[in-house]
């Protein structure tokens, strides 16, 4: 390990860091956002100036505000542009955390679910599993051409009305890369996230290691999954901060009331916070909601229920901070010439 | 005279020469890219694909249609340098070749959407450039014809009658459930070739003579994916079938009197994008399978029927009729 890392490695987009240089961490958004295929429709304008511009003002805001990082959940196939992100951080200084991973199931190429075999099947396991740890220890892949900064968290999702066979797959598929880089898997939980919560654990990954997504929506609230989750010891996530009841999420208020239920239950290191923001959207409609409104909504409502400067701290620093470290240094982003940008494959 | 588009702009007709109808630069399933098992050096990528179509060239092949829809590895910019460096006219299309390849961003839009998507592609322009479609690609997906797949095929007639373009499809599964909704849209069964049923997926020769009697092409374009081809390493795909099975096929069809309602053609990727290709190469066409046909008995006017006039006829552009697009969502908007 490189000298100026000790304990607690986190990768960012320009490679490893110690945690604690995260300082206050927005997890569980997307930076760009792009529906796979807009970028081949007539009517959609890809136009990476104006993507970086709108992505440089939020960011530098988030800072003004005194957010430091800031982690993409989005995986490979939605639009990820991890040369834009290391762009944007060395312009803005925000620390930026990209992911590895696919799903859900409806927002994956074909290449994934429906290979050219008979009978016709997804990606293998292993390859799957292989695949994803690579651009965590090898760097996160521009098509065709090279890779670029790591991968620092593996990321998948289910559908909303159930997982999916195939979301299963990339469940397991996730958590086999988790189990040989050390990094963490976040899932964004469909219907059931007791069950999606055992795939993981079944292929053998602690559950600490695991951030539980959509854990703020009615559904969730109604079943109490918050509290379940985090007494197994994973990691709860209300990432939709902003959201309403009338788009099928709590309100703040309840979030605020969550987190602190889980604190007084003793779980308060295993909660984090975001708002599932999306900071440029592309084929898609987006919620309005902003990198800042954690920071300027929901912290603010948090105090005022009565929360301690230590548990806004925990929140939003000391537990994001520890579920983004690697496990071990196994998964360690190795370039393969050290100290140049560029690892041109072929 | 007419015209038929290429990445290198409008063609006559009479510029055509010997055509393969059915090829591929390069087809890879959406999402193969970020797989780097796949990756190679775009100089040997290059190298390999001018190879293979200057043998084309010297074997007296003009005109290749690639046959790779929309995102699966259709690259407009790349297409030019070979078309220029080769000398190979290059057919592109809209399309897609099949529900299953379809990007998430489409999978959910209507067919007057898909029409008009396909509608731009052959009268404006591709991916942002000014180079336009000469054909639509329909197709199969695994599993058989699903309500996407119909979509598309009623998509891309409603463009062929408003564009004048024909339309290649990938497989002949359901073909005549293919045939009924090109029909249905009002489309001509001659602009449509119900492709690869030579292979061994859904493998069926007596459809190949419904498809002829209703007056659609048969197409023969799997040529050249023989099960004799494959090694330990790279094992033949399962759609290749023995050689000689495949010319009995075709000879059982002409012998019939319908080598007219054929094409021929290779479905040979220059430089395969995300799967393993036994060898395979669009020169094989006049290689090896029109000395075969010859060897059967098939005549030099037969011959050149295949390879030059039935493509010729195919891919003229017909009249234009834009007003169909109009006019069928009018109707839509009335139901």
């Amino acid at each position: 390990m490189a000298d100026h890392l000790k304990d607690n490695v986190v990768q960012t987009v320009l490679g490893p860091i110690s945690a604690d240089e995260l300082g206050v961490v927005l997890p569980q958004v997307q930076i760009l956002s792009i529906i796979p295929g807009a970028e081949f429709a007539p009517e959609i304008e890809m136009d990476q100036q104006k993507q970086y511009d709108a992505l440089k003002v939020a960011l530098i805001e988030y800072k003004r505000l005194g957010g430091q990082t800031i982690v993409d959940n989005g995986g490979m196939f939605k639009g990820r542009n991890v040369q834009l992100y290391r762009t944007l951080s060395k312009e803005t200084g925000v620390h930026i955390i990209a992911s590895t991973g696919l799903g859900p199931g409806t927002m994956v190429g074909s290449y994934f679910t429906t290979q050219q075999t008979e009978p016709p099947g997804p990606m293998p396991l292993d390859r799957l599993a292989e695949m994803f740890a690579n651009e965590i220890t090898k760097g996160t892949v521009i098509p065709r051409r090279e890779r670029t900064g790591p991968a620092g968290l593996i990321c998948t999702a289910a559908n909303k009305d159930g997982i999916t066979e195939f979301e299963k797959h990339l469940y397991r598929g996730s958590a086999q890369a988790a189990l040989q880089t050390g990094a963490a898997v976040s899932i964004q939980a469909g219907k059931d996230p007791v069950y999606e919560l055992d795939i993981l654990e079944k292929e053998g990954l602690d559950v600490s290691r695991v951030i539980v997504g959509g854990l703020d929506s009615l559904d969730a609230d109604e079943r109490g999954d918050a509290l379940t989750i985090a007494r197994r010891g994973a990691i709860v996530a209300l990432d939709h901060a902003g959201w309403t009841p009338n788009r099928g999420y709590v309100s703040n208020d309840r979030r605020a009331q969550l987190v602190l239920e889980l604190f007084k239950e003793g779980l308060g290191d295993r909660v984090i916070i975001s708002s599932n923001a999306v900071g440029y959207a592309v084929g898609h409609e987006a919620s309005q909601i902003g990198f800042d409104h954690v920071l300027t909504s929901f912290v603010p409502m948090f105090r005022e229920a009565g929360a301690t400067e230590e548990q806004v701290k925990q929140l939003l620093e000391v537990n994001p901070q520890r579920i983004l470290s690697l496990e071990g240094e196994k998964g360690l982003f190795k370039p393969e010439v050290e100290g140049v940008d560029i690892t041109w494959v072929k | 005279m007419g015209k038929i588009n290429t990445v290198l702009g409008p063609i006559a007709t009479e510029q055509l020469g010997v055509t393969a109808l059915h090829e591929h630069i390069g087809f890879g399933l959406p999402g193969c890219d970020l797989d780097t098992k796949w990756w190679e050096a775009r100089p040997k990528m290059l190298e390999v694909t001018i190879n293979k179509l200057r043998r084309f060239r010297e074997l007296g092949g003009r005109t290749i249609v690639d046959c790779t829809g929309i995102g699966t590895g259709r690259d407009i910019s790349y297409w030019q340098v070979v078309s220029r460096v080769t000398g190979v006219n290059i057919v592109p299309m809209t399309g897609f070749v099949s529900g299953d390849t379809v990007l998430p961003y489409f999978r959910d839009k209507s067919i007057e959407y898909l029409a008009d998507l396909f509608y731009h592609e052959i009268t404006v322009g591709i991916e942002g450039t000014n180079v336009k479609a000469g054909a639509i690609k329909a197709g199969v997906s695994r599993g058989g014809l699903s309500e996407l797949d119909e979509r598309v095929y009623r998509a891309a007639a409603r463009a062929a009658r408003a564009a004048g373009v024909p339309i290649l499809t990938h497989l002949s599964i359901d073909a005549d459930r293919q045939m009924d909704l090109i029909e249905m849209e009002g489309l001509s069964l001659d602009r449509i070739v119900i492709g690869h049923s030579d292979g061994k997926e859904g493998l069926d020769p007596e459809r190949d003579f419904r498809i002829a009697e209703r007056g659609a092409y048969v197409g023969y374009d799997t040529i050249g994916f023989d099960t004799e081809k494959g090694t330990p390493e790279v094992p033949a795909p399962f759609w290749a079938r023995p050689k000689g099975e495949r010319l009995d096929q075709v000879m059982n069809l002409f012998n019939a009197g319908y080598a007219n309602r054929a094409i021929i053609s290779c479905d040979a990727n220059c430089f395969a994008l995300g799967w393993a290709s036994t060898e395979h190469s669009v020169a094989e066409l006049l290689e090896n399978f029109i000395p075969d046909l010859k060897d059967r008995g098939v005549s030099d006017e037969t011959v050149k029927m295949l390879l030059v006039d039935t493509p010729a006829s195919f891919l003229t552009m017909q009249d234009p009729q834009p007003n169909l697009v109009e006019a069928a969502k009018k109707a839509t908007a009335q139901v």
